[in-house]
C-alpha cells in the first residue's frame, strides 16, 4: 500500500489556471475593445446625423429668408420681412456648430466655407431683389438679374449640401465597413476561447474532486495509523519524540507524557526537559549522550531510569535515528520504551537461571556422590559378604548362611538400583553431542551388549535396514539395550524370544498429538516381541521413573529402564509410545527425527 | 616365572581396599612384593625419592586426600624417569569422564574396584600376566577398561 498518494495535480492545476485566466482576460479585452468600436461607431454615425440635421436647417433658414422676401416683394407688406431678418442669425449659429462638427475634417471645413460663401452670395442676391423691387428704387432689369441670380446661387448651396451630405455619409459607411470587419471575426473567436477555458476549468474541477476525493481517502488512513500508533504506544508502553537538532524543539507523543506520569500535552517539552526525570544515578551519562547526539546525530540503545511525576522508579530504553527531512533540518527520530517489567523479569530470570545452575551443581555433585561415594561402601560390603562365604562358609551356622545370602541379594539389588540410577541422571546431564551414526551399527553394539542373555534365552532379533541418523550414539546403543533386554526379561515361558525390528519414514502431520510439527519426517522404528506383553491401560505408565508392573520378587528389576528410554527419545526431539496385547506380546514405537 | 617378585605399588588411601588388595595377592600365590602408599602426596614423594626402586606396575587409586590419582598421573607422566611406567587405573567410579581422561592422560589399564573378592583376585591375575607390550602402547582405547569374561 502506497501510504502518501502522490499529489502532482496542483502544478498541471496551476498551469490550467493560468491559461483559463489568461483565455478570460483576453475575452474580457477583446470586448473591451468590441464595445469602444461600438461606441465609436454610434458616436461617428451621430456625428453624421448631427451635421445633416444641421445643414438642413442651414438650407431650410435661407428658404425662410426666400420666402419672406418673397412675400414682402409681393405684399409690400413688411411683415412679411420678419424671417428674413432673423434667418442671418439663424444662420449664423448653424454656421458656427457646423464649423464645430466639421474641426476634425478638413475637407469638410474647405467645403463649409464655399457653402458659407454662397450663403453670403445668395444673401447678396435676396439684398438686391429688396433693393431693386422698392417703389422708389426700382429697377426692372437689376431686379430680374439679382432674381435669377438668386435662383442659381440657390441651386449651388443646395448642391454644396448634398455634397458635404455624401462626404459624411461615405466616411460613415467607411467606418461601418471596419467596424463590421472588426467585429465579424471576434464572437465566433471568443466563443471558442470560452469553451476552451470552460472545458480546461471542468477538467480543473473533475481533478480537483478526485484529489479531493483520494485526499480524504489518504486522510482517513492517516488518521487510523495515527490513532493505531497512539493506540499501540498504550499497549506497547513505548513512545515516540521528535528533537529537531537545528531549532532546539522537541515533539513528545502523547504517550511520551504517560510514561513520564503526565496527561498527554501537560507541558511543553525542551531540550533538557527530559532530564529532570532522569534518576540522578543516570543524569551524568545521560547528559554526555544527549551531547553525542549533538555531536555524532544518532542515538544508540541506552539504558536508564526516570523517576515519574509521583516519585515512581521506571526503567527505560531509549534509541534514535537521525533523519533529514526535505528543507534539510536535522530532526532525531526516537523511541521510548518502559521496559520495567521487563527488567524485573529479567532479574526474576536471571535469579532462577542462578538456581537452576545451582541445582545443576548440585546434581553433579550427586553423581558424584552416587558413583563413588555411595558405591564404595556397598561394595564393600559385598567383598566381605563374599570374603565371610568363601572363608568362614564353614563356622557359620545355617540361618548364619541364610542371613548372609540375603544381605548379599540385597545388596546386589542397591548395586543394580544405584547404577540405574546413575545412567539415568547420565541421561540428562551428560553433554549431548549429535554425531551422523549408521543406527543398524548401534543396533549390532547392543546385541553384542546383550550376546549372552541371548544365547540363553535363544532370542532371535530380525531387523530391517536402520537409517543413518544424527544422534547422540551411546544414548541409541543404550536405548536399543534397554528395549531388547526389557523385551527378553518378559519373555513368555516355552517360547522362543523373538524381536522384530522394522522401519517406515512418516510425515508428522500423520501424528499430530505426537510429534513436534516443526520437523516434518520421522522414522518409524517398531520393536515388536513375542512376550507376555502387558495390559494395555499401563501403556504409558511404565514409561514412569520407578514404575513397574511387576514385584520384584517376580522380575527384578529398578523401574528405571524404560524411563531412560523415554528420555533418551526426548532428548533427540523424539516421540515413544507402548502397546500390547497381554500374552500375545509388546509393540515399542520410537519416532527420531529425520 | 619371574626372575625375582613382582614389585607392585598400591596407591590408595581406603584401609580396607589395601587390605582386600593385600589379601589377595597372597591368595593368587604370585611372587610379588607389595607397597603401599596412602594418598597421592606420599604416592609422589616416595616415587620422586632418589632411593626407591621403582614398581613394575602401579595401581591408582583416583579419589584421594591431599592429591588426586588425575592430578598424580599427569604429574608422573611429565617426569622423565616416570613417564614410563606401568599404570593401572584401579577407581570405584566407572564414569565415562573419568575412563576418558585417565586414558587420555596416559595410563595403561583401567581397572573398576570389583565388589566380589574372587573377581578381584582374578583381577589381579589377569593384570599381572597381561602381555604389557601390547597395553604400553597406549593406541587401544577398547581394552582400556578392564573386562572380565
Amino acid at each position: 500500500m502506497k501510504l502518501i498518494p502522490n499529489f502532482n495535480s496542483p502544478r498541471a492545476l496551476r498551469i490550467i489556471f493560468a491559461i483559463s485566466i489568461f483565455i478570460l482576460l483576453f475575452i474580457s479585452s477583446v470586448s473591451y475593445k468590441h464595445n469602444r468600436d461600438m461606441q465609436n461607431s454610434s458616436k461617428s454615425m451621430m456625428h453624421t446625423y448631427e451635421i445633416n440635421i444641421q445643414l438642413e436647417r442651414l438650407l431650410s433658414f435661407v428658404k425662410d429668408a426666400e420666402t419672406g422676401q418673397r412675400g414682402y416683394i409681393i405684399t409690400q407688406n413688411s411683415r412679411f420681412l420678419a424671417p428674413y431678418l432673423f434667418s442671418r442669425d439663424k444662420v449664423n449659429r448653424s454656421f458656427i456648430a457646423l464649423k464645430k462638427l466639421m474641426a476634425d475634417n478638413p475637407k469638410q471645413q474647405k467645403n463649409l466655407k464655399n457653402l458659407f460663401d454662397l450663403i453670403i452670395q445668395r444673401y447678396t442676391y435676396l439684398e438686391g431683389s429688396l433693393k431693386y423691387s422698392n417703389e422708389k428704387t426700382y429697377d426692372k432689369r437689376k431686379l430680374d438679374n439679382c432674381m435669377f441670380g438668386g435662383r442659381i446661387v440657390m441651386e449651388n448651396i443646395r448642391f454644396q449640401i448634398d455634397e458635404m451630405n455624401d462626404v459624411e455619409k461615405d466616411i460613415l459607411q467607411k467606418r461601418q465597413k471596419i467596424y463590421q470587419s472588426e467585429i465579424s471575426l471576434t464572437p465566433l473567436f471568443s466563443i471558442s476561447l470560452f469553451l476552451v477555458a470552460l472545458t480546461l476549468i471542468l477538467l480543473s474541477y473533475r481533478q480537483i474532486s478526485n484529489d479531493i476525493d483520494r485526499l480524504r481517502v489518504s486522510n482517513k488512513k492517516l488518521l487510523i495509523s495515527t490513532k493505531l500508533m497512539a493506540e499501540s504506544e498504550v499497549i506497547g508502553a513505548f513512545s515516540t519524540w521528535q528533537w529537531d537538532l537545528d531549532t532546539n524543539k522537541m515533539v513528545y507523543s502523547d504517550n511520551q507524557f504517560r510514561l513520564l506520569g503526565y496527561p498527554p500535552n501537560a507541558f511543553v517539552p525542551e531540550k533538557d526537559t527530559f532530564l529532570n526525570f532522569v534518576h540522578p544515578g543516570d543524569k551524568r551519562t545521560f547528559s554526555n549522550l544527549m551531547q553525542g547526539i549533538i555531536d555524532n546525530k544518532q542515538l544508540p540503545i541506552i539504558y536508564y531510569k526516570v523517576i515519574r511525576k509521583n516519585g515512581e522508579i521506571r526503567h527505560f530504553k531509549s534509541i534514535g535515528k537521525l533523519l533529514i527531512d526535505e528543507q534539510g533540518s536535522k530532526i532525531i527520530l526516537g523511541i521510548t520504551f518502559d521496559i520495567t517489567e521487563e527488567h524485573f523479569q529479567n532479574i526474576a530470570i536471571y535469579e532462577r537461571n542462578k538456581e537452576l545452575e545451582k541445582s545443576n551443581k548440585e546434581l553433579a555433585s550427586f553423581n558424584h556422590v552416587a558413583s563413588h561415594d555411595l558405591q564404595e561402601p556397598l561394595r564393600k560390603i559385598q567383598t566381605f559378604i563374599s570374603r565371610i562365604s568363601d572363608k568362614d562358609k564353614d563356622s557359620l551356622s545355617e540361618s548364619g548362611k541364610e542371613y548372609i545370602t540375603k544381605i548379599g541379594t540385597s545388596a546386589k539389588r542397591m548395586r543394580i538400583l544405584i547404577d540405574d540410577l546413575l545412567l539415568f541422571s547420565r541421561t540428562n546431564t551428560t553433554k549431548k553431542e549429535f554425531l551422523k551414526t549408521n543406527l543398524n551399527d548401534l543396533l549390532k553394539k547392543a546385541e553384542q551388549e546383550l550376546s549372552e542373555i541371548l544365547l540363553e534365552k535363544d532370542a532371535t532379533i530380525t531387523s530391517e535396514m536402520l537409517p543413518k541418523l544424527k544422534v547422540i550414539p551411546y544414548q541409541i546403543e543404550q536405548l536399543f539395550i534397554n528395549l531388547i533386554s526389557n523385551s527378553l526379561k518378559y519373555s513368555q515361558p516355552n517360547v522362543l524370544p523373538e524381536i522384530t525390528i522394522s522401519c517406515t519414514k512418516v510425515a508428522a502431520a500423520a501424528f499430530p498429538n505426537l510429534l513436534e510439527q516443526s520437523i516434518k519426517k520421522y522414522y518409524k522404528i517398531t520393536f515388536t516381541d513375542n512376550g507376555m506383553g502387558f495390559d494395555p491401560q499401563f501403556k504409558e505408565t511404565i514409561f514412569v521413573l520407578f514404575q513397574r508392573l511387576h514385584s520384584k520378587t517376580e522380575y527384578p528389576g529398578t523401574g528405571i529402564g524404560l524411563a531412560i528410554c523415554k528420555k533418551i527419545v526426548e532428548n533427540h526431539n523424539g516421540s515413544i509410545i507402548a502397546d500390547s496385547t497381554p500374552n500375545k506380546g509388546s509393540i515399542f514405537t520410537i519416532f527420531l527425527p529425520e | 616365572m619371574q626372575k625375582s617378585a613382582l614389585h607392585i605399588l598400591l596407591a590408595d588411601d581406603d584401609e580396607d581396599d589395601r587390605l582386600f588388595f593385600k589379601d589377595a595377592f597372597e591368595e593368587v600365590k604370585i611372587q610379588t612384593k607389595v607397597q603401599f602408599a596412602h594418598d597421592g602426596m606420599e604416592l609422589m614423594e616416595h616415587l620422586m625419592h632418589p632411593d626407591t626402586i621403582l614398581p613394575d606396575i602401579l595401581f591408582l587409586d583416583l579419589n584421594m586426600p591431599k592429591k588426586t590419582g588425575k592430578e598424580c598421573l599427569i604429574e608422573i607422566k611429565k617426569t622423565d624417569h616416570l613417564k614410563h611406567l606401568i599404570i593401572a587405573i584401579y577407581s570405584t567410579s566407572s564414569s565415562e569422564e573419568d575412563i576418558e581422561d585417565t586414558f587420555i592422560q596416559g595410563a595403561n589399564i583401567y581397572i573398576k574396584k570389583p565388589s566380589n573378592f574372587n573377581a578381584l583376585k582374578k583381577i589381579i591375575n589377569e593384570v599381572v600376566t597381561l602381555n604389557w607390550h601390547y597395553h604400553t602402547s597406549g593406541l587401544n582405547r577398547d581394552t582400556f577398561l578392564l573386562r572380565l569374561k
